[in-house]
């Protein structure tokens, strides 16, 4: 019986995901804030307490994610590709692309049967095509970014925007709102152009079905929606995709802790 | 028209002296520091590193050595030709006595600075090499008297008329297509006209005996080369950082000491071999790098991010004009007359040059074979092919190369950046993925 953490240090939360026999057996996540440190260690303290589980049994933790070198209480790492590619087939097993928009990168992977990654694309220059994105956004229209998705679904048409860069976006929004064209529009806009970023990556790398999204964007319905029409196809959804990197990374861990025993 | 451009419309707006003065001395003493700070690096990597890849420390110092050397001679009368890609005949340039240097610049300083002038759609190379002809930092470019340009890309073409604002410019027009039977005829003309300038620049003939010289001087230098390449396809007896080092100080070192210096450390690598003393573990993943030029100092961010990185890679050969390509044919001659060697060496340079600046009916043959070929000698477990913003005949060619590697199951990666010291964080997770891919399927 292996039991084994992954720890997935994101730009904007830490994730920390409890492995044993390959079932999740807890979770937990905390804002990164100005100390990323002591927010994963708090966030492994959680997860500990969420699996019943003491810090002791836990034979290996692997690191991943943007902020992977500060993870020092880590025993090995792994690339967020590599954690996504694990997590998406450990999702579900027929999965073959998986797709991880977070706060400020979109990447997307092609994996086999194994969950080993065999192609990747990232687009980390630019976050029209990520999660900060939505929030820049979700700003200037004066919403909660919670409500932005269910708005822009009640969009028939979305207005134009042109700009795909986030300063220019938001100029272009606030000039939406002042020609009063309505909320739900824009909004469906703002999905628009960010899919047609993450779309034109992913269809860069090309497509084996099935597709996979993860990453915490994948909970915005208003993304997901622009997404599938874009990709025009369906795209399987885990319940809860902003854990892909921890729980990729725990994969990770507990083969590297098989490895070690059998040594 | 002429004589507007005669008064004195330069490209490069004029700076005060002060300015010039400050940035060159504050980016020549940053260059210092990357110079110290990547082989401080490369002999971190490797505990055990050769001793003869001292001299090699010692000639990458671009404002060291060599660049006094240079300055002694020309007092001493000799001229210095410069050239901006190797496409030039190396060989005539030494026939007449003359010193051959390579210009054109991987300082990422200057390439901030080449973009108060340039549009930045234009290719880093280029903007760094203008911004280093405006603060005078480039000693090679400075001491050159001057400059065989040939015309690959809109990128040099363009350079080579802001350069003629200083020096004496001498155009090449390489042909694009290399497989019509025309065009060797048109690059031997280019060959001849750049003959005849050589000759009148140094006042010295090129001779039947001067030029057998020269050629043979290169010969050896392409033999050492070649000796140093052939180490590189078993296990690893040198990191790819090294020898890439000793590749491009071939660009600016003299050539019969530099050939020396590498027999010097082919001998001290043989030995290596028969103890298996290895630079790092046998099964690291072998990574060949293609693309865009990577200049020394900077440029060397990417070698060091692939074999700095969590799972190391190794570079063990690459496909670039500012490593491989440099010397690995030699001017093949069969009779020693003076229009058979001027043929050889029309031939060496057009036919045997893998530059994307080509193309040919079926996409550019040469390039993709050479590619597949050094995968094979090498066991290369993974391609990574660079490209720098404004590249635009590397960046194109990438997915047919793609398509071709993709056939053979070879990884590839297009790994892009800027003359820019900030992305090397992003940068490294994209090496690190490709090279944990890379691992994952060895382990298969």
């Amino acid at each position: 019986m292996v039991v084994s953490a992954g720890v997935d240090m994101g730009t904007q939360r830490v994730k920390v995901a409890i492995i044993k026999d390959k079932q999740v057996v807890g979770k937990a996540q905390e804002f990164v804030g100005f100390e990323p440190i002591k927010a994963a260690e708090k966030a492994l303290e959680e997860a500990l307490k969420d699996a019943s589980i003491s810090r002791d049994e836990i034979e290996h933790i692997t690191a991943t994610g943007a902020g992977v070198d500060m993870a020092t209480f880590a025993d090995s790492t792994v690339s967020m590709m590599g954690a996504d590619a694990k997590a998406g087939t450990y999702f579900f097993s027929s999965a073959r692309t998986v797709i991880d928009v977070g706060a400020e990168d979109a990447r997307a992977v092609k994996c086999d049967e194994y969950g080993i990654m065999q192609d990747f694309i990232v687009n980390a220059r630019c976050a029209a095509g990520a999660g900060t994105f939505i929030e820049a956004m979700a700003r200037a229209l004066e919403v909660e970014l919670e409500d932005m998705g269910a708005l822009s679904l009640h969009a028939e048409r979305a207005s134009p925007i042109n700009a795909s860069c986030v300063i220019f976006a938001e100029s272009d929004v606030v000039s939406l709102i002042h020609r009063e064209e309505p909320k739900t529009e824009i909004a469906r806009a703002i999905f628009d152009a960010m899919a047609e970023r993450v779309s034109s990556m992913v269809k860069r790398l090309g497509i084996n079905p099935d597709v996979v999204l993860v990453g915490g964007v994948a909970k915005d319905v208003g993304f997901v929606t622009s997404l599938k029409r874009r990709l025009g196809i369906e795209i399987l959804i885990p319940k809860e995709p902003i854990y892909a990197g921890a729980i990729g990374a725990a994969l990770v861990a507990a083969r590297k802790a098989k490895r070690s025993r059998r040594q | 028209m002429a004589s507007e451009i005669e008064k004195g419309t330069k490209y490069i707006p004029e700076m005060a002296q002060t300015e010039i003065d400050d940035l060159n001395k504050s980016i020549k003493t940053a260059s210092l520091k990357v110079i110290e700070d990547n082989i401080e690096r490369m002999k971190k990597a490797w505990k055990n590193r050769p001793q003869a890849m001292e001299y090699f420390d010692e000639i990458s110092n671009l404002f060291g050595k060599r660049q006094e050397e240079i300055k002694q001679q020309k007092t001493a009368g000799k001229k210095v030709v410069g050239y901006s890609c190797i496409f030039a005949p190396i060989e005539m340039i030494l026939a007449a006595d003359a010193i051959p240097v390579r210009v054109g610049s991987g300082w990422y300083d200057t390439a901030k600075l080449g973009d108060r002038i340039m549009p930045v759609e234009i290719c880093p190379v280029i903007r760094s090499t203008v911004g280093a002809k405006m603060v005078s930092l480039s000693p090679f470019l400075e001491l050159s008297d001057a400059i065989v340009m040939p015309l690959t890309c809109d990128g040099r073409t363009k350079l080579s008329e802001i350069l003629a604002d200083y020096k004496p410019i001498w155009h090449m027009n390489p042909p694009r297509v290399k497989d019509d039977p025309h065009t060797l005829g048109m690059w031997k003309q280019e060959i001849m006209v750049i003959k005849e300038k050589i000759e009148k620049l140094t006042g010295n003939k090129i001779t039947r005996k001067n030029l057998k010289e020269a050629i043979e001087k290169m010969q050896q230098a392409t033999k050492a080369f070649r000796r140093l390449q052939d180490l590189r396809k078993g296990n690893p007896v040198i990191n790819g950082r090294d020898a890439m080092l000793v590749n491009q100080t071939s660009l600016w070192d003299d050539v019969e000491r530099w050939t020396q210096k590498v027999n010097e450390l082919c001998d001290e690598l043989e030995k290596r071999v028969e103890q298996k003393e290895h630079s790092t573990y046998p099964d690291t993943p072998r990574v060949m790098l293609t693309g865009t030029p990577m200049i020394w100092p900077d440029s060397w961010k990417v070698p060091n991010l692939i074999e700095e990185s969590n799972p190391q890679g190794l570079v063990v050969v690459d496909e670039q004009c500012s490593g491989d390509r440099i010397l690995y044919d030699p001017v093949g001659v069969d009779e020693w007359t003076m229009s058979d060697m001027l043929d050889a060496i029309s031939e060496r340079y057009l036919m045997a040059c893998t530059c994307p600046c080509f193309t040919s009916e079926h996409g550019n043959e040469d390039r993709i074979n050479w590619i597949i070929d050094r995968i094979k000698e090498y066991k290369v477990d993974g391609v990574i092919y660079y490209v720098v913003r404004g590249c635009i005949l590397y960046a194109m060619e990438y997915q047919r190369i793609k398509r071709v590697l993709d056939k053979m199951n070879i990884p590839v990666y297009y790994l892009d950046t800027e003359y820019t010291r900030e992305d090397v964080g992003q940068m490294k997770t994209r090496v690190e993925a490709f090279l944990e891919m890379l691992e994952a399927r060895m382990d298969i």
